[in-house]
């Protein structure tokens, strides 16, 4: 088997495998599945180019998201993002609050529901990026904060933020979603709602 | 000895502790503070239902064959021979 051959076996089996879980991601970026499936092929391109420079033994999959996020950005001249508001005992109480409220409106037990399913893809997509970025990483994608703060090129303590503020901002959305459909929601403020779709 | 935690501490940290960013240590410390308390319990009980509300959520992947053979065609017009000879 000569150099190249061998070299395309193994970006065969270390990063072409990991297709679908690039489109999930491309899609979670993209605003349509064309564009999602351009930035795909863009990826996989610029990954070749650059197999060279993968450092064997690390995680294909998170340098994948790297290329992924970066020919995102790029080619949609995005290189001016949303500031993101990070307060972590802000956050914590808010949660708590939240959470006080989720208990009252019963959304814990709506969670099962059928319906949630399509709820929680409308809220993560009204996210605004920078929150929704980590939380399609760590939550759809079972990416660690270590791992999400190499792909974004932002310290933990961004990410951990973050991702706080994106699930606080989701359990909002949700709950609005539980009040519309007529689920029990006494006290949900417009102060734990989250971005509407 | 095992660290003795607060409701507050339990609070700061219950996505670390969802998410196993913890050493072993304090997630133990945060298993016996959420086991004996009954409004942690609570929450931690509703933030986990959350996080699998999202897994749920996960899209399984609509068929990417299509888009496999498309981006199989990009990478043999850069030179790349499929090993599968396909």
């Amino acid at each position: 088997m000569t150099d190249s051959r061998r070299t395309d076996a193994e970006f065969e089996t270390e990063a072409l495998r990991h297709l679908p879980e690039v489109a999930r991601f491309a899609r979670s970026l993209a605003g349509s599945d064309a564009d999602a499936d351009d930035l795909v092929q863009d990826t996989f391109l610029m990954a070749y180019r650059q197999w060279h420079q993968y450092e064997r033994g690390t995680e294909c999959r998170a340098w994948l998201f790297t290329i992924c996020r970066n020919r995102f950005y790029r080619v949609r001249e995005r290189a001016q993002r949303q500031v993101a508001t990070e307060d972590p005992v802000l956050e914590s109480l808010a949660a708590a609050e939240l959470h006080r409220t989720a208990q009252e409106s019963g959304l814990s037990d709506a969670f099962e529901r059928r319906e949630v399913r399509d709820a929680v893809h409308r809220a993560m997509a009204a996210l605004p990026e920078v929150y929704r970025e980590v939380a399609v990483l760590v939550d759809l994608h079972d990416q660690t904060y270590e791992t999400v703060a190499a792909i974004l090129q932002i310290p933990v303590g961004t990410v951990r933020s973050r991702l706080f503020r994106a699930r606080r901002l989701l359990q909002g959305s949700l709950l609005a979603f539980a009040a519309d459909a007529g689920l029990r929601v006494p006290g949900a403020s417009a102060s734990t709602r989250g971005p509407r779709s | 000895m095992m660290e003795m935690l607060d409701c507050d501490a339990v609070m700061r940290q219950v996505w670390d502790f969802l998410d196993g960013e913890l050493p072993p240590e304090r997630m133990q410390a945060l298993e016996a503070h959420i086991a004996m308390c009954e409004r942690c319990g609570g929450h931690v009980k509703f933030e986990r239902s959350f996080k699998a509300a999202l897994r749920a959520a996960r899209e399984d992947g609509a068929d990417s064959t299509e888009l496999g053979a498309r981006v199989l065609a990009a990478l043999r017009r850069e030179g790349f021979t499929d090993p599968r000879g396909v």
